[in-house]
């Protein structure tokens, strides 16, 4: 495996980065049609506001400037793999509430599921490049959630698709920081403070 | 000779009320004098000792004094504020530095002739925020993201308060919703020698967005000749420069650009106007010797060089 900062391996940082930046965006483009979907789908009014929901990570982040190449990869991957198990327990709840019915929310929610996962992947290997290695996956997988009723399983869906949406943009910036500094830049890739 | 005496206080009244004024603890049935800015005051307005101001106006603001009829000793002073109470102000939120933070400005949607506070509070989740208020202008202030790619709402509540009422304005939005930046800066166009339907246009990034590289902003390119009203757009997701390659020949065109960050927000206004008019070609004032004999014999050639012509071209060395 090419050591992390010999030019094959800094070519193909670069290239994983700026291919994670637009599969990123594509992916916050199509949750935002997702969610647009599962609004009107589920008959939620689209400015409620959402508590924190147990066991979706969320997007939020203090300091983040100041965060190291590593964090970021290893933020991001929990991030998916928690949402890549959420996103598929949302599949088979929509199948049992509206089942081969629904030719809209079902296959849209099914498409999400698969960017993520092959984001997922693409941040493995991105960590492979650091010549750290991906974390295992035992443990990310987020608990069974709680027996809820239907309507507060759509606010939760809710909660899901909008803390994704947000990753995504997040995940477009952190892969920017990150093509900015190159493989194996463990170093925290800060702002500059120049305003 | 009036002396000053009785300590004096700014009273507030609103447009169109009844003002009474007392002549401090003077009786009623006490001889008194009152003057408005030093100007005597006629009984008409007197109710015994008592100052009556009926549906007061903005130009009946002023001090009013009271002094005891015989001794000429100030009694009662007052400088009267007419105004009204502040109507709810108008708020505006924006970021124009992201990720660093966002700025709030406001302002009355009319005077109140009197003076007003401010108070502003900046609720993020359950956190209040701090907002730095501006030197100048005095109507803005500053808020640091603490935190970035939040889902929660910020709710920033405005307050104006002065002595007849209160008014207050909230607002509530998403972090990526205020994200716009400054028009891009240092617009310029040029001709390109050679190219008669060729404009080059560069620019640079707002200097008030802080990481362009990792929060790089597209562009929003439009041009027109001044001849027309019909504006031609391109949109330009990277880079600080593009080449017009389908302007008319030798029209005069008005280029302006916007911004908007690649992934969230919303678009800049436009850039200062700039002006260019594509390459042409030098107009050809001299004909050489060789020419001139060829016009003659083809036709009647109608091009007399006015006698004052310099001749310039070199080659042909006829007549300087």
């Amino acid at each position: 495996m090419a050591a992390a900062d010999t030019p094959s391996a800094t070519l193909r940082h670069h290239d994983l980065c700026s291919r994670g930046i637009r599969l990123a965006r594509k992916m916050r483009s199509d949750v935002t049609d997702l969610l647009d979907i599962y609004v009107q789908r589920q008959g939620l009014d689209a400015s409620i506001s959402v508590a924190a929901v147990d066991g979706v990570p969320a997007a939020a982040a203090e300091r983040w400037a100041e965060q190291t190449g590593t964090q970021r990869l290893l933020d991001n991957l929990a991030a998916y793999r928690a949402f890549r198990s959420l996103l598929a327990q949302m599949l088979e709840e929509q199948r049992e509430q509206l089942g081969d019915a629904d030719a809209e929310l079902g296959p849209a929610l099914a498409a999400v599921l698969l960017q993520v996962s092959a984001f997922t992947y693409h941040l493995e290997e991105l960590l492979e490049l650091e010549s750290r290695g991906a974390p295992a996956e035992e443990g990310s997988e987020p608990p069974a959630p709680p027996r809820l009723s239907l309507f507060e399983q759509k606010l939760r869906g809710l909660g899901v698709l909008r803390e994704l949406a947000q990753w995504a943009v997040r995940s477009v910036r952190d892969l920017r920081q990150l093509a900015k500094h190159g493989p194996g830049s463990g170093a925290a890739l800060g702002l500059p403070e120049s305003q | 000779q009036r002396h000053s005496q009785q300590d004096s206080h700014i009273q507030y009244e609103r447009v169109g009320a009844d003002v009474t004024m007392k002549c401090g603890s003077m009786d009623w049935d006490a001889a008194v004098t009152w003057t408005a800015n030093g100007t005597d005051i006629d009984d008409s307005h007197l109710n015994g000792s008592y100052l009556i101001l009926k549906n007061v106006d903005l130009t009946q603001s002023g001090q009013y004094s009271c002094y005891e009829g015989s001794s000429w000793h100030l009694k009662y002073q007052t400088y009267l504020r007419v105004g009204v109470p502040p109507k709810e102000p108008l708020l505006t939120c924006r970021s124009n530095n992201y990720p660093k933070g966002f700025y709030c400005v406001w302002h009355l949607p009319s005077p109140t002739y009197i003076p007003n506070s401010f108070n502003i509070s900046v609720i993020h989740g359950t956190r209040e925020m701090v907002c730095e208020k501006d030197i100048f202008p005095k109507n803005r202030c500053h808020i640091r993201y603490l935190q970035l790619f939040s889902t929660v709402k910020y709710k920033v509540t405005l307050t104006v308060t002065n002595a007849l009422g209160k008014s207050s304005t909230t607002l509530t939005f998403d972090e990526f919703a205020i994200v716009k930046p400054d028009p891009p800066e240092f617009v310029v166009a040029k001709p390109v020698p050679n190219n008669p339907r060729r404009l080059e246009v560069s620019w640079q990034n707002p200097s008030s967005w802080p990481d362009p590289e990792s929060f790089p902003l597209k562009f929003f390119l439009r041009y027109r000749p001044l001849i027309l009203d019909q504006w031609q757009h391109v949109e330009l997701s990277d880079g600080t420069s593009h080449t017009i390659t389908d302007a008319y020949a030798g029209k005069e065109y008005i280029i302006q650009v916007a911004a908007k960050d690649n992934d969230i927000g919303t678009w800049s206004d436009w850039s200062v106007a700039v002006h260019a008019t594509p390459w042409t070609e030098e107009p050809k004032h001299l004909t050489t010797e060789v020419q001139i004999t060829e016009t003659t014999s083809t036709s009647t050639s109608s091009f007399m060089p006015p006698p004052t012509t310099k001749i310039c071209d070199k080659g042909a060395g006829v007549g300087s």
